[in-house]
Formats: C-alpha cells, structure tokens, sequence
C-alpha cells in the first residue's frame, strides 16, 4: 500500500458555463398521485435536472462513497469553473465532508444561462486544479516532516476528474494539452518552494457530458500516457442516471473497491409490521475484503481485468447475529463500507440495525494519555503475590479498604482515615484473637500459632504500604500509623542492634536511593534504618523457613546485593556428609510437593534482594514479591481484579483459583 | 498422498495443495519444505516440462503456485551448488520459488554431499524458519520470559515512504485491559502462541548444558515448572475476566494477549497482532489515549457496568448515519417529496417534521442546482391548500401557505432565502402557540 498513490489528492472541476444550464432532458415525476385522491387532480408536470445538476450530484456520490470507505487519507478538492475558478474548500481534513461540500455548492448555486459563453470555460478550472495538486496536504506535510533526510520518498500524484461539456475531440486534445502545460509550469515554480510540491504523476480523466438523445460529439479514449507525468483518459456520457453510473464506476476503479451484496435480509414491512420480507442490500468496499473468498472459493487468484469486472458482486447470505456472544473470533480484516444504495428502504434498515448498538454509549471523550496506564500497572504490582497461599492480607476482607486505595498516586484525608480504620479494625481482631486466614498449605500440623499468624500479617501489611509510602506525604501517615499500631515480635529490639552493624550495607542502600531517586527527597537515614531493619526480619524469616526440610533449593537468579551473611546450606564445594546428601535428598523429594516460599524464589543462592525497587525507583523500598488484590488498572477497571491468584494444591500444582 | 516412482513435482505440490486447503483452508500461513536432489524429472511431469506449460492451463489443472494460502517455500537440494548449475536446475527451482510470488528460498549443500552436510543445510533452514521469539512480557512489575511461536513476520507499513520492515520488541510491555466486547473481534496480522520458558541468568533456557549434572537438570525443569509464572496467572485471568491485555509492540504498533480454547479442557495463551499506526481499531480511537479508567471524571462503564464508551462516535458520521440526500434514482427524490406531502395533509400536527423534511429537500436542491426541483414542490403545496378539506385545522393553510412562498423565494437564487443555512421556520399564528411544541 502506498498512502501517497494518485488517489491521495483528487481535484473535481465541474464545468459552470452556461450549457451546462441545459437539460438533460431525462424526466423525473416528482408528483406522484398518492392513493384515497379520488378527485381528478392532474399531477404537476415532470421536471428534469441541467447537466449541472447531473454532474454534481453524481461527483457528491462519487466523495460520499470515498467518505465512508476513506474517512482519512483521502482528500478531495473541488472547483468549480465558469467565467473563473471556484476552489469550493481545500485539502485540510476538516475541508473533508459531504456537509461542507454541499454548503459551498450551493453558494455557488446553478451556471446562469444568461452569462456571456465567451468569457467562461472550464479551462479556469483545469489551470487551478494543476495549481491546487501543487499545493502540500497535512499528510505530506507531516509525512515529510517525520522522515527528514528522506523527506523526498514523500511522493505527489493526484486525479482530475473534469466534468464538461466539450465541443469535439480536438477541444478535448486543447484542454488535455493546456494540463500538460500548465504542469510543465507549475513544477517549474513548485521546484524552488518549500510549500509547493512537483507533480510526479497525474492522471486526468475528462467526462463529457451530453443530454440524452443528443449525439456525442466527442468519442471514449482509454488511458494514454500524454507525458512522463500525465496520462489522461476520455469517457463521454449521456446526462442523467448515465453520468452517476458512470462515476460510480469510476470510483469503484480509483479506490480499488469491489461490491458485496447481502441477500435474504429478513425486514419488517412499513405497512404491514407483522410481515416480514427479504431483502438484499449491496455495499462497496475495498476489495482486499475478498482476497480470502477468491482464494477460497475458485482457486483462480484476483482478477487482472479491471474493466468489466465492476457488475460482479459477491453474494452473502445473510445470518441474524446472536447478540449476547462475547466471544474473540479470528478475525483477518475488517473493511469500512459504503451502501450502493444509502437512502433506499433496505439499506437504511440495515445500517440502523447495525448501529444501533443496544449498549450505552457515552458522548464524552476519553481521551486519557496511555502512558498513565503504565504508570498505574507500575504501582498496582509493586507488591503482587502471584500464589493465594502466599498472602494473608489479600486474603482478608478486612484489608479491603487499605489495600484497594494505598495503590493510589495521591490519597484524600477520607482514603487516609480508611486506612487508619482498617489498622485499628485489625488491631481488634488481633486482641480478640480471631482465626486469620494463613494457609497451612504445605506445611506439617495446624501452621504457625496465633500471635505468628498476626506478625506474619502485620510484615505483609507493612511491605505493601512500604511499597507505595514515597507517593505522598499521605501515604507517609498510614504507614505511620501501621507502625504505632502493629504488635511487634520481642526479639524486634534485639535484632535492631544486631542491624547497626551492618553499615556497609546501609551505605550501599543509601548509595542505591541516591543514583536513582532523583526525584523524590532522600529518606533521611532513621527512615533507611527503618526500612533496613524490617529487610533483616525479612531475611530473619526467610532463614527460618529455610531451615525447615520442606524448602526446596531456590532457582537460580542473576545475582543481586551482596550480602555478608554467609549462606546457610549451600552444596559445599568438599566431600559431603551423610546427613547433607540426605537431608538434601528430602528436600528436593519435599520441594515437589509444595509451592516455595516467594522470597526464596527470587533468591540467588539462598541470598534474597531486598528493596529491589531501590535500584529502579525513586528511594523506595517494596518487599520481595508484589501484587494487591485490589483492582489493578485496565482500559476497564471491574471491581474484581483482572490478575487473580493461583491456588496451590498439595501436590505442588498450582491451579486456577 | 500417494507416491508414485516418477519425479513429478507438481503432482507433489498440488497434493500438498490441497491437504493444506483441506485441513486449514486458506488463512492460516504454512510452510512447505520441498526435499529433492536436484533432478526434476523426465519427460511429461517433469518439473521442465511443468513449466513450460504453465501458461496453458485451465482452470481445472491450474498450476499449484503460487499456493493459495500464506506460505513459504523452501526447497532443499541435496546437491551442492555446482552440481545444479551445471543443469538448469537451479533455474528451475528459482522459478518455483518466483512463482509462489517469492516466498521461499532454495537451500544447498555446502561442499560434498555426507551426512554432515546435509545437518549443516537443514541447520540452516532451522535457523531460518523455526527458530522461536524470544520475548520478555510485562506487567508493571510482573514479568515473564516467553517464546513466541510462529515468529512473528516483519510488516512495511507503506512501500514507498516507509520501506523498512518494522520487527516486533523484545520487551512485550502490558499497558491495559479491555473487554471481549469492547475489542470485539479486530482484525489481526497474526496470531502467535505465547509460552511460558524458564531462563536461568545467562539467558539460556533452563537445562541446556549448563549443569553436566543430570539430576540437576531435571530439578531445574522441576522447580521452573513450580515457579509462579506471569503467563499461568495473565492466562488464567484473561479467561476469567472475558478480558484481553493490551500490549505494546514497539513505537505506535500494538497488539492483544488473549485466552484461546482449543479444545473443551485446553486453552493458550495467545498475542495477535494488530496493524501498526497510532490507531489501529477506529472503534477504540487512538491507542495513545486508551489511558487508565480511574482518570477519567466519570467511570464509562457506569456504576452497575452496564454502559460502555466502545465503539467510539466518528467525529464525521458515515453517509449511512446521517441522514444524507441523495436523488440519483427517481424514487430517492419521490420518497422525500411524499414524506412532505404526507406531513402536510397532518397539520399541523406535524408541523415540525414537516419543516424538518422542507428544510431537507431545500438545502439539497439549493446544493445541486435544482432550482425547479423548488418551484415544483411549491406549486404542489399550494395546490394541498386548496384540496383542504372543510374540517382541517385552520393552521394548516397558513403553514402550507408559507412554505410555498418560502421555497418559491428560494428558488430564484439570488435572494437571502435562497441562503443555504437559511431554515424555513413555521409561521407564528394565532393558532400555532399549541402545535409548533408538538413533534
């Protein structure tokens, strides 16, 4: 495909002298005798469209069916020639509508036959035309301004469709002779101009037009190449219904369509609205649409033959669509189209039934940038538990509240005391001693006692809100008042100490937030030290868990902070005792049977990264895997999330929640 | 397929023809690998002799080439290179691979023909036809590495402004979900299968001669297979939801991941892709602007999810939408003149339909020149005043009365009422107060 073909820019001139006033002299009744008139009303005499008429409203079937099919890319301009040229709009998209067309026609209204024929012609009109396929569309300007250096692949061709009245062939060889020119010349100005572009190729096509009963006085020439750039083209054409024949098979060949007709259309009948009737209904559309048919159907692949081809349709028969189906089809293209026919009965009642979405539509616009999309995913995994045995808090409807807004880039003081409420809702439960939903998956006897459970929930509650305590000062508050709230373990003072010494360390951490959180304000180092002592009760943890025979060996995974704690049981390089070949052997037995611990798995020998995040955001710090259960965002964001968990089972499997 | 003892590749090629044809019809691409030793046959059938006769086929014993259906061609000669040009072999063959409009290529052995060789030609093949894509999908923070399967096909744009063909990324960037509904059946380029592989840190999948530990190797693929991975829970949830994830191909170029039963019990991951540029399904607008739906002032979908902002309004509608004019066949012309007749002998009831259609038929009539298209339907209504019946409503003559004028100022073409954004309106009487508010 190429955007910049000829039929990138087609110009239109349409003769306006005076005999194009005369009357085609094909009858149309307009009065029609309606029934229940029993008086002898004789019907108003028929009247009959100019030549005028005939052409214009013909070359307005020609844009409408573009239009429809092309409502980008495509670009008409249209003149209108007489004593001078007309230019009813110009190449902007916004210029691109039947509407505007139509109101500048009709400013422009019928050629008075009173004129002076001498001073009219329509070669005013070709000099414009020539003129106006110089001038830059916005796509060739934005084309061209996107490829710089290569601005030149840009190309600039275009169509002419003239619609007169000629005098003889050789009148026609004047006008075909005074484009060839005029081109010549043009390119010649448009060479030294930046907002001028040379013809590369035109490709004139000159329609006389004659009222029925008339002998033509010019006779039909198939393309012939004039010069390099131009070809030209002649058709002579009886007035009238001829003349929009005519141009829609032009139409058809200029836009590369092909006909479908849908037969059997079952339609209720206007009179009789029990009845019901079928109807066919034809519609144009771009011919690739049959690419798939052809090489289905007769092997023998897309005709060669243009002309001749154009009564051809393909029949479909049509089906009445299931509308509760939401199901994805296979679908290798969709093609605009356009009605042959667009205000006959038929063809209205399918294209209101086919628009007719029973859905609610919205008339606002939705224009909201993709990239915040991102930014919202970004947040909403930063703590992500993919398995549901893994989490307690997302597991808790009582987390709900605090857990559905802490994603958020910015809190209201009413989320914020949501969040305070559901802390000290917990608080309750926690001095109540209420059961807390702790999977006891994979592990031996009844899991973990009460007051484990609740320090195993609080850590996971704290490394979700941790994980998002830099996006405002808001979010600072509720973790504030997590940490005045939560219950701590005991031996929390104990390890404390223990953690100062870790200096080197710390400095590392520190070093993290400053190379790649320019944009948030350094944590001052009690916070760091915060955020460094629960990583220790994370890594406590884990070692606790690890220790017990159930844990598999952790996968490997490219290498992350160093740390100077030395691995607890890593296969030793040395001879290898009784007791480690066993103990081994259980755990790779007993690491089949359950899901590993999530820390452990995006560890390196044994070795966890704590605040990955530091690395690649902005100072904060998360926990070691991510994921709410609260609504993550989509172009649609349902209540439910999109991503769930999965369950795992006891035989390691893990399977759909 | 049956075989025979004759080297007659067309058979062959129309055999493979229509098994394809048979069992996928003519969407799905294939490939086709044509093993020969370079001989094509003697006498009728031969390949020679196929080709010297391709332009005379009818329809019924058309040559099978191109194949009519997305495919790929490739032939491998067991012979070098030598060999076949010594022949017009090789001429031949490139005339195959010409015939299926290019698509293909012809493979030869390097060197002499041994065991070796012929690995080091199929090697090729391999690397070039069935080699899988390697990706890594995201989701925020989530990823997985996956492969892609067929590789998906370079795609030009535009021949001529943009010749370079556009790859796919590497990085497969998740940024939203929609509804089935919504997206309702776009089109795609392509559709891929999406599956999950276990990398260890070198980027090499998991259990290919890194460890020369046996029992290793098969805990690694143990443990990968226990790993929660992104592709199980996105699979799964996309299925659950009826839902489809967005995802990000490269610069303007995107496409879908989407759950695809193939069977009762079995279903896959799979990524179609959709056409570049910046909008690719004019029902959903522009790609850019499919951001999250908590910006937005007002959910879409309504507080009970019962509405949806997809399909997207056309900001121009389509001629079918609006209502357009057009008189090329007499009865277009006759159906808008009776729907004024009709509304005139209903006033005034109907007044404003009635000046609705008026309007109509005036401003398409001042477009097209058809002046006397005016006049006519004005002596028609002036002709309805005076076949009023005893009982009709005063109001009625009035209106017609004015209209007729209207339309008669209009068809002189010169004056203001001739104006094409100039609206007939209904004549204020003393009886009109009640029915212009009527529709």
């Amino acid at each position: 495909m190429k955007i910049f073909s000829e039929s990138h820019k087609t110009v239109f001139v349409v003769d306006h002298c005076p005999y194009m006033a005369e009357s085609c002299r094909q009858h149309v009744e307009f009065d029609m005798l309606v029934k229940n008139r029993t008086q002898g009303i004789i019907p108003l005499a028929p009247i009959s469209k100019s030549l005028w008429t005939c052409s214009v409203e013909s070359s307005m079937e020609y844009c409408r069916i573009m239009y429809d099919i092309f409502p980008f890319r495509k670009l008409v301009n249209f003149i209108v020639s007489d004593s001078g040229a007309h230019v009813l709009n110009s190449w902007t998209q916004e210029d691109q509508n039947l509407q505007e067309l139509m109101a500048a026609l009709a400013t422009v209204g019928p050629p008075n036959p009173r004129a002076d024929p001498e001073c009219c012609s329509v070669l005013h009109g070709l000099v414009a035309a020539v003129e106006t396929l110089c001038k830059i569309t916005e796509y060739q300007h934005e084309a061209r301004t996107l490829l710089m250096e290569n601005a030149e692949r840009v190309g600039n061709r275009g169509r002419i469709i003239c619609i007169t009245n000629a005098k003889s062939d050789s009148h026609v060889r004047m006008l075909e002779d005074c484009v060839q020119e005029t081109i010549h010349e043009h390119n010649k100005l448009a060479a030294n101009s930046d907002h001028l572009m040379q013809i590369q190729k035109c490709e004139l096509v000159l329609i006389h037009t004659y009222p029925v009963g008339e002998d033509s006085l010019v006779s039909d020439r198939p393309k012939k190449e004039l010069s390099p750039v131009l070809t030209s083209e002649v058709h002579s054409v009886r007035a009238g219904r001829h003349l929009a024949t005519k141009l829609n098979v032009l139409v058809q060949q200029h836009f590369d369509l092909a006909s479908t007709t849908i037969t059997n259309i079952p339609m209720k009948e206007e009179q009789h609205a029990n009845t019901s009737a079928n109807y066919d209904v034809e519609l144009l559309h771009h011919k690739d649409a049959h690419v798939d048919f052809l090489r289905s159907g007769d092997t023998h692949s897309g005709g060669s033959s243009r002309e001749g081809s154009f009564k051809e349709t393909v029949t479909l028969k049509w089906c009445t669509p299931r509308t509760n189906s939401i199901e994805l089809h296979y679908c290798t293209g969709a093609y605009r189209i356009s009605p042959v026919d667009v205000n006959s009965r038929p063809s209205s009642c399918l294209t209101n039934f086919l628009l007719n979405d029973p859905r609610y539509k919205i008339d606002a616009s939705l224009e909201i940038p993709l990239e915040r999309a991102k930014d919202q995913l970004e947040k909403h995994t930063r703590y992500w538990p993919m398995i549901i045995s893994q989490t307690t808090i997302f597991n808790m409807q009582a987390v709900v509240p605090l857990a559905s807004v802490i994603v958020k880039e910015s809190l209201t003081e009413e989320d914020v005391l949501n969040c305070q409420k559901t802390i000290y809702n917990l608080v309750d439960m926690e001095r109540k001693n209420d059961p807390l939903p702790i999977s006891t998956v994979g592990t031996r006897g009844k899991g973990p006692k009460r007051d484990e459970q609740y320090r195993i929930m609080w850590n996971e509650l704290e490394t979700l809100v941790r994980a998002h305590v830099s996006n405002s000062e808001k979010h600072q508050r509720v973790l504030e008042c997590l940490m005045a709230c939560r219950s701590k373990p005991p031996e929390e003072e104990e390890r404390k100490k223990r953690g100062r010494k870790r200096e080197d360390r710390e400095d590392k951490a520190e070093q993290a937030v400053k190379e790649h959180g320019p944009e948030k304000p350094r944590p001052d180092s009690d916070r760091l030290k915060g955020i460094l002592e629960r990583g220790k009760e994370d890594l406590a943890e884990a070692e606790v868990i690890k220790d017990s025979p159930d844990s598999p060996e952790p996968p490997n995974k490219k290498p992350l902070v160093e740390m100077d704690e030395p691995p607890h049981m890593e296969k030793s390089k040395g001879p290898m005792s009784l007791l480690s070949l066993w103990s081994n052997r259980i755990n790779t037995a007993n690491s089949r049977k359950h899901q590993e611990f999530a820390g452990r798995l995006n560890s390196v020998n044994n070795r966890a990264e704590l605040y990955q995040h530091l690395k690649e955001e902005n100072g904060e710090e998360v926990g070691l895997t991510g994921g709410p259960r609260t609504s993550i965002p989509f172009l649609k964001c349902s209540h439910s999330p999109v991503v769930n968990r999965m369950e795992t089972t006891e035989n390691g499997k893990a399977s759909r929640q | 397929m049956d075989d025979y003892d004759k080297t007659c590749l067309e058979s062959a090629l129309v055999g493979v023809c229509n098994i394809v044809q048979q069992e996928w019809g003519g969407a799905i691409p294939c490939q086709v690998v044509l093993v020969t030793d370079g001989c094509l046959g003697i006498g009728r059938g031969s390949l020679r002799h196929s080709l010297a006769t391709q332009n005379q086929r009818s329809e019924s014993n058309r040559f099978p080439l191109p194949f009519p259906f997305p495919s790929k061609l490739y032939v491998m000669c067991m012979a070098n290179l030598e060999e076949l040009q010594s022949t017009d072999s090789l001429e031949c063959l490139e005339r195959l691979i010409d015939l299926n409009n290019g698509e293909g290529q012809i493979f030869t052995i390097d060197g002499p023909l041994c065991l070796k060789n012929v690995q080091s030609m199929f090697g090729k093949l391999i690397d070039l036809a069935y080699t899988p894509f390697h990706a890594v999908l995201k989701c925020g923070h989530l990823t997985a590495d996956v492969q892609v399967f067929p590789r998906p096909e370079p795609f030009v744009i535009d021949e001529e402004i943009d010749p370079i063909p556009k790859v796919i990324n590497t990085d497969l960037e998740i940024v939203g979900f929609i509804d089935i509904a919504d997206i309702s059946s776009p089109p795609v380029l392509s559709r891929h299968l999406v599956l999950p592989i276990a990398l260890n840190k070198e980027g090499d999948e998991v259990g290919t001669g890194i460890t020369d530990d046996n029992e290793d190797e098969n805990s690694a693929n143990q443990i990968a297979g226990k790993i929660p991975n992104f592709c199980v829970l996105l699979h799964g949830s996309l299925k659950v939801e009826g839902m489809v994830a967005i995802v990000q191909l490269g610069p303007e170029w995107h496409g879908m991941l989407y759950s695809q039963a193939d069977s009762k019990k079995k279903s896959n991951l799979m990524m179609s892709l959709f056409e570049p540029g910046p909008e690719p399904l004019p029902w959903l607008g522009k790609m850019a602007q499919l951001g999250p739906i908590s910006d937005a002032k007002e959910n879409p979908y309504g507080e009970d999810d019962n509405k949806s902002p997809f399909p997207l309004q056309p900001k121009n509608k389509r001629s079918y939408a609006q209502n357009v004019t057009v008189w090329i066949k007499p009865s277009g012309l006759q159906t808008d003149v009776q729907k004024i007749l009709r509304n005139a002998r209903k006033l005034p009831e109907k007044t404003q339909t009635f000046y609705k259609e008026l309007n109509r038929l005036r401003k398409a009539a001042l477009a097209f020149g058809f002046l006397d298209l005016l006049k006519g339907v004005a002596d028609m209504l002036e002709r309805e005043c005076t076949l009023l019946p005893d009982t009709a409503h005063p109001d009625a003559a009035f209106q017609l009365t004015h209209a007729a004028q209207q339309l008669k100022l209009a068809s002189t073409g010169t004056s203001e009422y001739a104006a094409y954004d100039h609206n007939i309106t209904p004549l204020h009487t003393d009886f009109s107060g009640s029915s212009t508010e009527r529709m």
